[in-house]
């Protein structure tokens, strides 16, 4: 009985997440608009996770140059660094790693913020004033994560690529110029289009999944912490299992062999 | 008239109402009482349509808002306004905003026409000066009456709905909203302004209502006005009520 009840209990949450993920996009073509609010959320979100994607690609480029070197400079091929370094950053590694960032700060964000306007009745007085809470609340960052996350990706491969640069050059003693020129080799059609169109998909289920666990939160302070918990793992998980098959997809769709 | 017939309502399979039936005049001051989680605010969520009943009726002006979408609930909702405890205030708003809320939303108001109304609120509730402050800026007192301001901001509410508003206030605060809350509900019936306040403190019930509902868990335990509070025979709600006996 118990374990029907939770059944139930998880499909009909499962309906209401999909209906909300539905909804949100919906809400960007009927009135009334919520401009100010999307751009409120795109600061928040944009500039607002700058700096940490900028410190957390930074050393995941050194890192991955560091540890890329060593390996091929014990076959002889060091000089092609930049060369998997760029492929790794630009198609697999700063999509998911900007993600994961940004699941972490902004996803909680959106979750504890959404959670305290439940808890502290700010939604109900929403719904009360006839106001659509998911177009009001969930369109805006939605519409902002999907906008910023491609952005923040692209700002974070750059930044990745100056640390593999600064490892390659003055650690690994490689020349500078052959670096770039391997990274420019890099910068395919459908390189790009593997990385670039990963983030898109990446902000809007950190935003779904942030917003629909904020808006169920339940039980005081303890379910505000258990609502922000969730939306990160839960995002994470998703952003890492997409990427896997997003990757599959475009493999087949761009026509790349394994 | 708002009716509750055989509402029953159950969180986590926690019966939080019990077969709870009662009828209101818009036009009256009704007290919900009762001690913590036995669902005083609940009944004002489904007076609302914030919440759905697991099994009854809710019949505002004839209407059964169980069986309307939320996109129905709309002109049902106009009747009322709520001020919930603590405010609920817009933390990233002004005060300006916050009352302005539902005037932005909803009229066709110029800015300055807003900015007029608003401050006309102000004024009336003795905050003016407030207007450029933010919610967490403001003492426990302005945000209830920041809150009062924008319930009656949006429409003319013929009830207005007050949960535990002097929770949580000093003495001279509480007693500043009681005659607020007294002031809003002025005039005679069926003309004025009716009012269901939510609380566990009695004695500020008493400053505003006339009629008193008793709740214990989940079900209506009294149901009468002052003299019969102060009569009545029931052990618990004699705990309730001795702060009023004492004051007698």
């Amino acid at each position: 009985m118990g374990f029907a009840m939770n059944m139930k209990d998880n499909l009909a949450r499962l309906q209401d997440f999909y209906l909300l993920s539905l909804k949100a996009p919906l809400g960007l073509f009927r009135r009334p608009f919520y401009g100010r609010e999307i751009v409120e959320q795109m600061d928040y979100m944009g500039p607002g996770s700058l700096f940490i994607v900028l410190l957390v690609s930074l050393f995941i480029g050194m890192a991955l140059s560091l540890q890329i070197s060593a390996e091929l400079a014990a076959m002889g091929l060091k000089m092609y660094t930049g060369k998997i370094v760029g492929m790794a950053i630009v198609r697999e590694i700063g999509p998911v790693s900007v993600a994961l960032v940004f699941a972490g700060r902004a996803g909680s964000g959106m979750a504890s913020e959404l959670g305290s306007m439940v808890l502290g009745h700010q939604v109900d007085i929403l719904r009360v004033h006839g106001v659509n809470p998911v177009k009001k609340l969930v369109t805006p960052r939605v519409t902002a994560a999907v906008l910023m996350l491609p952005v923040l990706t692209v700002i974070g491969d750059g930044v990745s690529l100056l640390g593999g640069y600064y490892i390659s050059v003055f650690a690994s003693h490689q020349s500078g110029p052959f670096y770039w020129s391997q990274i420019r080799d890099v910068m395919s059609f459908k390189n790009l289009f593997s990385g670039l169109s990963k983030p898109f998909i990446f902000g809007y289920i950190i935003a779904c999944v942030s917003c629909y666990t904020g808006l169920s939160a339940r039980g005081g302070a303890r379910g505000l912490r258990r609502s922000t918990t969730t939306a990160v793992v839960v995002s994470m998980i998703l952003v890492i299992i997409t990427d896997f098959l997003l990757t599959r997809v475009l493999m087949y769709v761009l026509g790349m062999r394994i | 008239m708002i009716e509750f017939r055989n509402v029953s309502l159950a969180y986590n399979s926690k019966a939080v109402l019990d077969n709870v039936s009662f009828s209101a005049r818009f036009y009256e001051r009704v007290a919900v009482l009762g001690g913590s989680g036995q669902g005083k605010t609940t009944i004002l969520r489904l007076m609302l349509g914030l919440a759905r009943p697991d099994s009854g009726s809710i019949i505002i002006d004839g209407q059964d808002i169980t069986e309307l979408e939320e996109s129905q609930l709309r002109e049902s909702r106009m009747k009322f306004s709520i001020v919930f405890q603590e405010g609920a205030l817009f933390d990233s708003m002004s005060v300006r905003e916050n009352v302005a809320f539902s005037l932005r939303e909803y009229s066709r108001l110029t800015e300055k026409e807003i900015e007029s109304k608003v401050r006309e609120l102000l004024r009336r509730l003795g905050i003016e000066e407030a207007i450029d402050l933010m919610p967490e800026e403001l003492s426990g007192g302005m945000q209830r009456r920041v809150a009062i301001a924008r319930s009656l901001a949006g429409c003319s509410p013929r009830m207005v709905l007050y949960d535990e508003a002097t929770t949580g206030l000093d003495p001279l605060t509480a007693e500043s909203i009681c005659r607020l809350i007294r002031e809003l509900s002025e005039g005679e019936p069926p003309d004025r302004t009716g009012l269901i306040i939510v609380t566990h403190k009695v004695s500020d019930a008493a400053k505003v209502a006339e009629r008193f509902i008793y709740l214990r868990r989940g079900a209506i335990a009294f149901d009468g006005d002052m003299q019969h509070l102060m009569r009545a025979e029931d052990r618990e709600l004699r705990i309730f009520t001795e702060e009023l006996h004492r004051m007698e």
